[in-house]
């Protein structure tokens, strides 16, 4: 598949201070095992008849992809897809709750209606009246990376530009659920440690992120995504293969690769997977999850971080305590992230 | 009468979800759909699970429900009706 | 240059028969699927009609090879036993050969059997086996467990935009297709029936107490359904190298976004008009190629004015036969693109029109009624399948047939 596909605007609503874009906030440090974005004031996006009807991650993925849409400079994108895990949480418990409390008897539709995973899609269209392709996919670790795959699959089919994007939230019943089956570390730790406790489980996130993405450059570009890949269960030897073949066909060697952001979350279950990265010795591997947490579309919060990186030319460093050294340059950025061993993705951003 | 427009009111208010308006501000007779408060037919729907949930009567019809929906006068005179002794 | 993408296997279990054969058996006998549930415990046990496929989830077990083996929801069943005839249809023992894609559908995936077990799970004071639904309720459960049965090794994944899912799944499939990604997909949905689902719909006071009547003028909305469907899309290239069976070609695609209202359609069928005028067009068509249209025709009140709307403005004075399957099937939700996909390949390949059952008088609203009769043989070449969902996401597919 011909076609490139750079990133005109971006932004992220996350349990770190990312809505402006501005690398140089504080680290927000939470003491549990649960992380919550710090969100926006929604009422300069939304307005108030819309915003009461809206639960939680709506308004979150509203939000963000307005903000985007306003970054970019462009407000009717020719496309909206996204991915999301778990789709709006608070609104299927509550629709669940609902149909036990009343007996199946005067329910309310707006939670059923919410509970739709492309309630989000609807909505941004609705609002920006956008009548062009719309798509959701809810596939896990998969769900960011097909949108992203389908969206590049429209720009080289010559959709003008795309709005892509992810949303997924946690709540408190849910985070319990998740954690009967072996999610989340017992122990109960703060997230600016979460490498000191190697461990079975990881810490739960969440966020809601949006890309335009376009088919040319422009000065206000922040990256490029040069390249992805998806791998469902492989083996520790298949990915031994697969990364060095990705990089090749994206014409680099693994010593043009200048920083590695990893999903590597301290989960002792599934840790092995990152030994793949053991012979990128020469640049600097750095993990995300213990700004982000982890859940389905945290990939999402990888390439936002690349992209910001790319523009930058810095990391910012507050955010990044192991960071030993600025690299000279950032150029090529390696994204590997794994969701509790099921989907893995290889994704390469490069500075335009 | 009075007294059941004025719970109906605080009612639509918190079954809306209406966070900036009072009761004060809902006229009685101004329409609530369309151009009035501007609540579309969902809202009409939670105004039918409303009217189940508090007054225990069931309109199943979604076009019926529009007529009796108009204003809160329309509201109050059906549930008077529905309410009045056989 | 982008390969042609061709048809050339189909798998189904619906209301109305377990497999392809038994569905074109019980289209020709206009025999309806409906009844009164027998699987779900609601208190519309006897009083809401749908669509459901008429065996236990034990018996769908058995059917689908995997008796006596835990963790697969009633979903995940219906999906693997469509795959299975998908995939021997299509003449495919082993997937060896090729990398294969598979782009499923659902709207509340294993949601059938977690919400049997939901406040238990979410107790902390309860424990038991009913862990093992944690895991199964999200979409991709039943992709992947299907995926790992058949052994799926090319790209994966699920899409969830409501009633025009599978549709979805078709487009984005073929796409995958003509950017050279992978020569052959698996695509379509499944979906069971759940309390979730018919509460949900009831709450929107959108289902008939009656068996649905799309377009009839007494409409008062859809029955639910449930079911799985999968089509195996393969390359002009990958069919000649197997000399493999072309059932029929998939042209013409779209995707639309109403932009009107969170669950409503635009009265005038805007987004439906450009699904379907978009999809005809990429296909080469002009309107008067087309024979048939198997139309979404949930029969709620607002999609059958919307869709006619639609239909009158893009095909003028002369509408082509058109039908809603769903008095058959019931609405099968993320299933119903795929469904309908397969019914439209039939209709080419058997040269038949279906009837929409249970019409009586034409709606007020529009100058048009569906065909009532089933109309065999009938040149049939090109046809027209809509599936529209919430949050205002209109597909449509061409499919047409293989002249090659």
């Amino acid at each position: 598949m011909k076609g490139k596909c750079y990133i005109q605007g971006m932004a992220a609503i996350t349990p770190q201070h990312t809505f402006e874009g501005d690398l140089s906030q504080p680290l927000v440090v939470t003491h549990g095992n649960m992380l919550s974005c710090v969100e926006p004031d929604y009422r300069s996006f939304i307005a108030p008849n819309s915003l009461r009807r809206m639960t939680r991650v709506l308004k979150m993925g509203l939000a963000a992809s307005l903000k985007c849409l306003q970054d970019s400079g462009i407000a009717v994108p020719g496309a909206i897809v996204t991915g999301t895990g778990k789709g709006s949480l608070q609104d299927t418990e509550r629709f669940i709750k609902e149909i036990r409390d009343y007996e199946e008897k005067a329910l309310n539709p707006t939670p059923f209606i919410q509970s739709t995973y492309n309630a989000v899609n609807g909505l941004i269209a609705l609002q920006q009246k956008c009548t062009q392709y719309n798509n959701t996919f809810v596939h896990r670790g998969f769900s960011f990376e097909h949108a992203l795959l389908d969206s590049m699959l429209l720009l080289h089919e010559g959709t003008r530009d795309v709005l892509a994007g992810a949303f997924d939230e946690i709540t408190p019943e849910h985070f319990f659920i998740k954690g009967r089956i072996g999610h989340w570390k017992k122990e109960v730790i703060s997230n600016d440690a979460l490498y000191e406790h190697v461990s079975p489980g990881t810490i739960s996130g969440e966020g809601a992120i949006f890309f335009l993405l376009a088919p040319a450059a422009t000065a206000q570009s922040y990256a490029q995504i040069g390249g992805l890949e998806m791998l469902y269960k492989p083996s520790p030897g298949k990915l031994k293969t697969a990364l060095p073949q990705f990089l090749q066909k994206n014409g680099l060697q693994v010593t043009d690769i200048d920083l590695v952001l990893t999903g590597a979350n301290a989960d002792s279950n599934h840790a092995h997977y990152y030994e793949v990265l053991n012979d990128l010795t020469h640049c600097p591997q750095l993990p995300f999850k213990h700004l982000s947490g982890d859940y389905e579309t945290a990939g999402a919060f990888a390439l936002w971080l690349a992209g910001q990186m790319l523009k930058q030319q810095q990391i910012p460093s507050q955010w990044f305590p192991m960071l030993q050294q600025q690299p000279a340059r950032l150029r090529n950025i390696l994204i590997y992230n794994h969701f509790f061993g099921e989907q893995h993705t290889f994704m390469l951003v490069q500075a335009v | 009468m009075e007294e059941l427009k004025q719970k109906l009111k605080v009612q639509i208010i918190e079954a809306l979800n209406l966070q900036d308006t009072r009761p004060e501000d809902i006229d009685d007779n101004a329409p609530l759909f369309g151009d009035g408060l501007g609540l579309d037919s969902i809202d009409s729907l939670e105004l039918m699970v409303l009217l189940e949930r508090q007054y225990q009567i069931k309109v199943e019809d979604p076009r019926e429900g529009r007529k009796i929906l108009q204003s809160v006068q329309s509201m109050a005179e059906f549930i008077q009706s529905k309410q009045q002794p056989a | 240059m982008a390969e042609r993408v061709f048809i050339t296997g189909l798998g189904m279990i619906t209301a109305i028969g377990d497999n392809v054969a038994d569905n074109l058996r019980s289209l020709r006998a206009q025999k309806s699927g409906l009844d009164f549930t027998r699987q779900l415990d609601t208190i519309y046990k006897a009083v809401l009609p749908v669509a459901e496929v008429k065996h236990t989830t034990p018996a769908l077990r058995e059917m689908a090879g995997v008796a006596g083996k835990e963790g697969y929801t009633r979903t995940a069943l219906l999906g693997l036993i469509a795959m299975q005839e998908a995939l021997q249809h299509a003449g495919l023992g082993s997937l060896e050969d090729e990398s294969t894609g598979f782009i499923n559908a659902s709207t509340v995936g294993g949601m059938c059997d977690t919400e049997n077990v939901y406040f238990d799970i979410a107790d902390p004071e309860k424990t038991g086996d009913f862990v093992k639904y944690i895991d199964t309720l999200d979409c991709a459960d039943c992709t992947q467990q299907i995926a790992e049965v058949v052994g799926i090794n090319g790209p994966m994944t699920t899409i969830s935009t409501a009633c025009s899912s599978s549709a979805n799944a078709l487009m984005y499939g073929a796409r995958l297709i003509k950017a050279g990604l992978v020569r052959r997909v698996i695509c379509g949905g499944t979906e069971a029936l759940t309390r979730f689902t018919l509460n949900g719909f009831n709450s929107l006071k959108n289902i008939d107490k009656r068996p649905c009547r799309p377009f009839d003028n007494d409409r008062n909305g859809l029955n639910l359904g449930e079911g799985a469907a999968y089509l195996v899309l393969e390359s002009e290239s990958l069919v000649k190298e197997r000399n493999a069976t072309v059932l029929a070609a998939l042209d013409g695609y779209a995707n639309t976004n109403e932009a009107f209202h969170p669950t409503a359609p635009s009265p005038d069928g805007d987004g439906a008009y450009a699904a379907m005028k978009t999809a005809m067009e990429m296909g080469g068509c002009t309107p008067a190629d087309i024979q048939y249209v198997n139309v979404h025709g949930t029969a709620t009140l607002s999609n059958d004015v919307a869709e006619g709307m639609a239909l009158q403005r893009l095909f003028g004075e002369n509408v082509p036969k058109f039908s809603s399957t769903k008095p058959f099937t019931g609405h099968t939700l993320a299933a119903a693109g795929g469904i309908e996909a397969i019914y439209a390949v039939l209709a080419i390949s058997h040269q038949i029109i279906f009837p929409n059952l249970h019409f009586k008088d034409k709606m007020q609203e529009l100058n048009i009624t569906p065909e009532t009769q089933l109309l065999e043989p009938y040149p049939v070449r090109h046809v027209l399948s809509n599936s529209f969902g919430f949050g205002g996401n209109n597909a449509s597919l061409l499919i047409s047939k293989y002249e090659g």
